[in-house]
């Protein structure tokens, strides 16, 4: 890689030092942790101007711990640490985190990081679809303090979050989600080393009796900006017994909430028929995971 | 067929031990002293004029050496087509090393070198160039409309070349058939996608005499292109031989820009440069064209064809390059010859536009051919209700025909339905159920594709290199040296010919090793490409090896006091027939190199003038013919009929290739041949900005190749051995066939999945879906 | 600007020079002339350049080597030891999945961290591992026939 213009690397111990460089050198700073995206970034023309890398790797920020709050993830905590969790591997509503945490390649994984895997907002990415389904909170630091943002707010645009200056992501909180919880992704690539073509990732949580109390069908890969709730789906689900009726009604009202891009991996119009229908697997799957 | 000892073993060389450890021998890992690192500043236009050029700020950068702009280099038009000659009159010069006119967005227009590749980076932003944007046209159709930008004076709609080819009478074959069926068929781009870039070190002498290192399939094409661009006797250029290199396919068989802008970077500094392409200038260097044929076919209500009609449209992108030459081979074996039909004209065009130039791929115009010929029959089959295994061998040519290209010779050797019916039987073709048929949202089909014919290298093709040679030498240890200038790719050459001089020499293959070559001392050769290195080069080594064993056999005449006829090599010795003795070949070099007095039991003896010196033998020849090795190649597939996506399931493969010298690298190559034959029909395809020409897929973010995930768990391969009459020990050849075939052999068993035939590859699943109508 | 960064590679101590953004790749090839891993697209994208950094496969590529202070890299020349082939090479070697040659390295990087995980792993299995890596010569039949062999005759402790 090139990154010409870069100057100065920093591998800060303390997240003040962070937060002073951030100040330094504005928008000429980039957070870096496993390094894995720099590349795509810069020969997309994503990274012109910037000075400055800073490794927030020796902020200890590689902690995985379950708390009253949820599964807490500090940011520097990479795919393949987060795999061997045993939350992660066994929580049926997790499941859409663990089928996503799966994706990348072996070396991704060992050094793609969780906070910069969401901190990139790249629409075509697994995890923050998968994320998102389970109601993943963003924490973030910055001049002002720590505060904590809910994923649907934090992807603003394309390749945009929501961070204002001097913020940069610290970790990722997985919040206890209620009834019988369980959830499941489905991407469709074109080899086993893609960026998503679309991607689904679908939680339904259910009350004793199998009414469905909350349902999230959240769609990435090129479908919006953002990887984006398809809430009319949603809203079929809810309050319903999970027949295969339903999920089938459900996933056709996906592509009402999708504004699909056409592109030199897929036209929008079959991004939207996938979406479709990878719901619908996805449901299946989901489901499948309680029995 | 001959019994041998060494070939046929599945012998594995030196090389994969070196590999396994480091592989230190790849071009991209030459380092002289002193080297400095040049970039190349490609043009963000695809059609523009250079108006001006400062490179004042660059040249004051700390670290740049010299600098580069058109004015500095001989503006001298070629054609960089390594295996023929510059000025063959088949192909286009039409080419500049460095032009002020650009063609295709990614024309180099300046170089650096510097101290550090970071440094030429940098100062490649320094440069400041002046363009004047020209109107662009990026594909056939509108190029070779009248009033459309035209990209060379000499080329009038755009048109690089119109070859025809006619046989018989065309309306009378459409007059005598019962039904005629029409289609068109289109390609995309594919990269061979060789893992090791395009990389070269070049190195002058004080008196200009260059030396260069490059990772290239073609020694000797290298070395009369650059040569020929600098204007440069050939005498001062000496490329060496790399011991092998990372992959090429076809796309390392041309000069690249590289060469001779190192060359004249390192004329200017005194000082080695090395240029190594970054893999988005790869993926702008070569390309397999793009090809649109349109089929007319008559036929007889039983099979036959009565009249076969075609038009292929080439894009060959800014500069002819390889499209002058792979549009004819496309029109031979992609079209016409694979099977029989009196009444045939085929129409080829090669069409300049604003795009990447294209370059050689294995295959070179058979698999844009195949898919057409291919899926066009199962068609036809389809629709007439006939056998598509019985069709194929009711018009294919049969063993002992004349040879369709060239009379002069005969197909000595085609076992193509022995092929067939092998295949069909492994893959339980009766088994198969009628297109569409299969019930469920997952269904499953077979299919399958033939390269019925194919034909290496010059037959009937006077411009195309051809001759092979090879040096090989005794050492005092009863071990043999071979050279030879054909470049290993990783189709193993540099063990299959050793096992070909060690079987001649009853030695063991490892007694034979592949050794330094480079243009100053050893015999011509053409590329490793054509499927042509094992019969052609093998032919070489084998007439080689055939004159040194004359000597050893010469030396130990006189050593046992005994006639030639008398003795034979066997198992490292040379043995009197008819009595005992013998002597091991080590005994006979060493007696032949020793001074004048040679030691034994009896005390010193004196040694003859006739038996001295290195026993060593050269051999530099065209080889006797060109037979034809048959490939087909059967697919199970299944499709989800809910997202498009094809998974392959099973491959079985039959080749005739004649005898195998090598099996384990034979099935290599099949395999491997799949694996690209499987992206080109599935997913690859080098995209442009349809407004700048710019690459989309510079990278393997973006340009999707099957990983071993998509790969089918089972390849099974046949091998039909035939006993070749003119090839070393029986041998064909293999490498191209295998990647023709899977494109047709998967669409059609798309086909017969889902009924939906695609006539355009590759076949995404978008493709497979709006052909369901679910989009 | 230039700093030092102090790791091991292959078992020696090295304390080099780099700047920023530079990569590991880079260091190995460039500064310490240890050429097995190979760039191929410098880009994450090809496996070429697999090498291990504390036990775990990487792209040198795209690992910058001012993160590296304190790390163990091994690279493909520290995994024969005193002349002894590991067991993936010599499988690679015996099975033929060795053609050109140019991705072996970073394959058998690769599957050196998974083998030293999975015991006995199956075809499919070992398709996943080495997705991370492309080859383009062998159609992957041999390398993955190795890998499987490597694994039947690998000890987990060993690692």
């Amino acid at each position: 890689m090139s990154l010409a213009s870069v100057k100065e690397y920093f591998a800060p111990d303390g997240t003040e030092k962070v937060l002073e460089l951030l100040e330094t050198y504005g928008d000429g700073a980039l957070i870096v942790a496993g390094g894995s995206f720099v590349h795509g970034l810069d020969a997309r023309d994503l990274l012109t101007g910037v000075e400055a890398l800073i490794d927030i790797q020796n902020l200890g920020l590689g902690q995985i711990t379950l708390e009253a709050a949820g599964l807490s993830i500090g940011a520097t905590v990479t795919f393949s640490e987060l795999r061997q969790d045993n939350e992660i591997q066994t929580a049926t509503a997790l499941g859409a985190v663990r089928d996503a945490l799966n994706c990348p390649p072996l070396q991704i994984r060992n050094v793609a990081t969780i906070g910069g895997n969401i901190a990139a907002a790249c629409p075509y990415f697994d995890l923050p679809t998968a994320l998102m389904s389970v109601d993943g909170v963003v924490q973030a630091c910055g001049p002002d303090g720590t505060r904590e943002i809910e994923m649907q707010a934090f992807f603003s645009s394309l390749f945009q979050n929501s961070l204002v200056a001097g913020e940069f992501v610290t970790g990722l909180l997985l919040p206890p989600l209620p009834g019988r919880s369980s959830s499941a992704f489905i991407k469709l690539e074109t080899n086993a080393n893609d960026l998503a073509i679309v991607n689904v990732a679908v939680r339904v949580s259910l009350d004793e009796s199998g009414i469905c109390q909350q349902a999230r069908v959240v769609v990435g890969g090129g479908v919006a900006e953002t990887p984006i709730r398809a809430t009319a789906a949603e809203t079929v689900l809810q309050g319903e017994r999970m027949t295969d009726e339903l999920l089938q009604s459900a996933s056709a009202e996906v592509p009402s909430d999708l504004q699909p891009m056409s592109d030199h991996r897929a036209s929008a119009a079959y991004r939207s028929a996938v979406a479709k229908t990878l719901t619908k697997r996805a449901l299946a799957r989901a489901l499948a995971r309680l029995d | 067929m001959t019994k041998t000892n060494v070939v046929g073993q599945s012998v594995i060389g030196p090389d994969a031990l070196e590999k396994v450890r480091g592989g230190k021998g790849f071009p991209v890992n030459v380092n002289l002293p002193g080297m400095l690192h040049a970039k190349l500043l490609r043009s963000p236009y695809a059609h523009a004029r250079v108006l001006n050029i400062d490179t004042s700020e660059a040249e004051k950068l700390s670290g740049v050496k010299a600098v580069l702009v058109p004015g500095d280099v001989p503006q001298i038009k070629f054609c960089p087509v390594y295996f023929v000659p510059t000025m063959a009159p088949s192909m286009i010069q039409d080419m500049l090393v460095m032009s002020e006119t650009v063609r295709y967005a990614g024309q180099p227009v300046a170089a650096v070198a510097a101290t550090s590749p970071e440094i030429a980076e940098q100062a490649l932003q320094l440069i400041d160039v002046d363009y004047e944007e020209l109107e662009a046209v990026f594909d056939t159709d509108s190029a070779m409309q009248n009033g459309a930008p035209r990209l060379h004076e000499e080329a009038e709609n755009n048109i690089a070349k119109n070859p025809v080819f006619e046989f018989g009478d065309l309306e009378a074959g459409f007059a005598d058939a019962d039904h005629i069926f029409e289609g068109t068929y289109k390609t995309q781009r594919a990269h061979t996608c060789y893992m090791e870039p395009r990389v070269c070190v070049v190195d002058s002498d004080v008196d200009g005499r260059l030396t260069v290192h490059s990772s290239m399939q073609h020694m000797f094409g290298l070395r009369e292109k650059l040569a020929f661009v600098l204007d440069l006797p050939e005498s001062m250029v000496n490329v060496i031989k790399p011991p092998y290199i990372g992959g090429g396919f076809g796309g390392k068989l041309d000069l690249g820009y590289i060469e001779p802008v190192a060359a004249l970077l390192s004329l200017k500094t005194e000082k080695p440069v090395r240029i190594e392409q970054t893999r988005y200038e790869d993926f702008i260097t070569t390309t397999r064209n793009p090809i649109e044929v349109y089929l007319k076919t008559g036929i007889k209500s039983d099979g036959t064809f009565t009249a076969r009609y075609a038009r292929s449209t080439l894009d060959c992108g800014a500069h002819a390059t390889h499209g002058a030459e792979v549009i004819m081979v496309h029109g031979m074996f992609g079209i016409l010859l694979p099977y029989r039909c009196v009444n045939q004209t085929w129409e080829g065009r090669t069409v300049y536009t604003n795009n990447m130039i294209g370059g050689g791929y294995r295959g070179y115009g058979s698999p844009q051919g195949a898919f057409a010929i291919e899926s066009q029959i199962d068609e036809i089959c389809e629709e007439l209700g006939l056998d598509p295994i019985e069709f194929r061998l009711k018009n294919a040519h049969k063993e002992g025909d004349p040879h369709p290209f060239n009379p002069e010779f005969t197909l000595s050797t085609y076992r193509f339905e022995d092929c067939l019916r092998q295949a069909a039987a492994r893959i339980d073709w009766g088994q198969r159920t009628p297109a569409g048929s299969a019930t469920g949202t997952i269904k499953r089909g077979i299919g399958f594709g033939c390269q019925a014919l194919w034909v290496s290298g010059c037959m009937g093709f006077p411009d195309i290199y051809e001759h092979s040679g090879a040096i090989i030498k005794l050492n005092p240890d009863g071990t043999a040296n071979l050279s030879n200038a054909t470049v290993d790719m990783g189709s193993g050459q540099n063990v299959t010919l050793c096992q070909i001089a060690a079987e001649e020499l009853g030695l063991q293959a490892d007694q034979v090793r592949m050794t330094y070559a480079d243009t100053e001392t050893v015999p011509f050769d053409a590329p490793s490409h054509a499927s042509r290195v094992t019969y052609s080069a093998g032919t070489a080594v084998k007439a080689a090896a055939a004159n040194v064993k004359k000597r050893l056999l010469e030396v130990a005449g006189v050593m046992l006091e005994t006639t030639v006829d008398d003795l034979k090599v066997q198992d490292g010795h040379v043995c009197h027939q008819g009595s005992d003795r013998k002597l091991s070949i080590a005994e006979v070099v060493k007696r032949a190199e020793s001074p004048f007095v040679q030691m034994t039991a009896e005390g010193p003896q004196p040694t003859t003038i006739g038996e001295k010196g290195t026993i060593i033998g050269v051999a530099s020849m065209a080889p006797p013919s060109n037979p034809s090795p048959s490939s087909v190649e059967f697919v199970e597939i299944e499709v989800d009929t809910e997202t498009g996506v094809v998974k392959v399931l099973k491959v079985v493969f039959a080749h005739d290739i004649g005898k195998v010298i090598n099996p384990s690298a034979a099935q290599g190559q099949v395999e491997g041949g799949f694996q690209q034959g499987m992206g080109y029909a599935l997913m690859e395809n080098i995209l442009f900005d349809d407004e700048t020409g710019a690459c989309l897929t510079a990278d393997f973010l973006d340009y999707k190749m099957p990983t071993a995930v998509e790969m089918p768990p089972v390849i099974d391969s046949i091998f039909i051995e035939s006993d070749e009459p003119t090839g070393p020990f029986g041998a064909k050849s293999l490498s191209e066939p295998c990647c023709t075939v899977p494109a047709p052999a998967i669409a059609n068993a798309i086909y017969n999945a889902v009924g939906v035939r695609v006539r355009e590859l590759p076949i995404t699943p978008e493709k497979i879906l709006a052909g369901l109508g679910k989009l | 600007m230039k700093k030092s960064v102090s790791f091991e590679v292959n078992g020696q101590h090295q304390e080099l020079a780099v700047a920023p953004s530079e990569t590991l790749l880079q260091v190995l090839r460039d500064q310490l002339r240890l050429v097995g891993a190979k760039r191929g697209c410098d880009s994450g994208g090809c496996g070429c350049c697999t090498v291990h950094v504390d036990g775990k496969a990487v792209y040198s590529c795209m690992t910058f080597a001012r993160s590296l202070q304190n790390c163990k890299v091994t690279t493909i020349e520290g995994l024969t030891k005193k002349d002894e082939l590991d067991p993936l090479q010599t499988a690679f070697v015996e099975q033929g999945a060795v053609q050109c040659g140019y991705c072996t390295c970073g394959m058998i990087m690769s599957a050196k961290e998974f083998l030293s995980k999975h015991e006995q792993p199956d075809e499919d299995q070992i398709r996943h591992a080495i997705a991370g890596n492309l080859c383009r010569c062998t159609g992957y039949h041999k390398i993955v026939r190795a890998i499987k062999i490597a694994g039947q005759t690998t000890d987990l402790a060993g690692e």
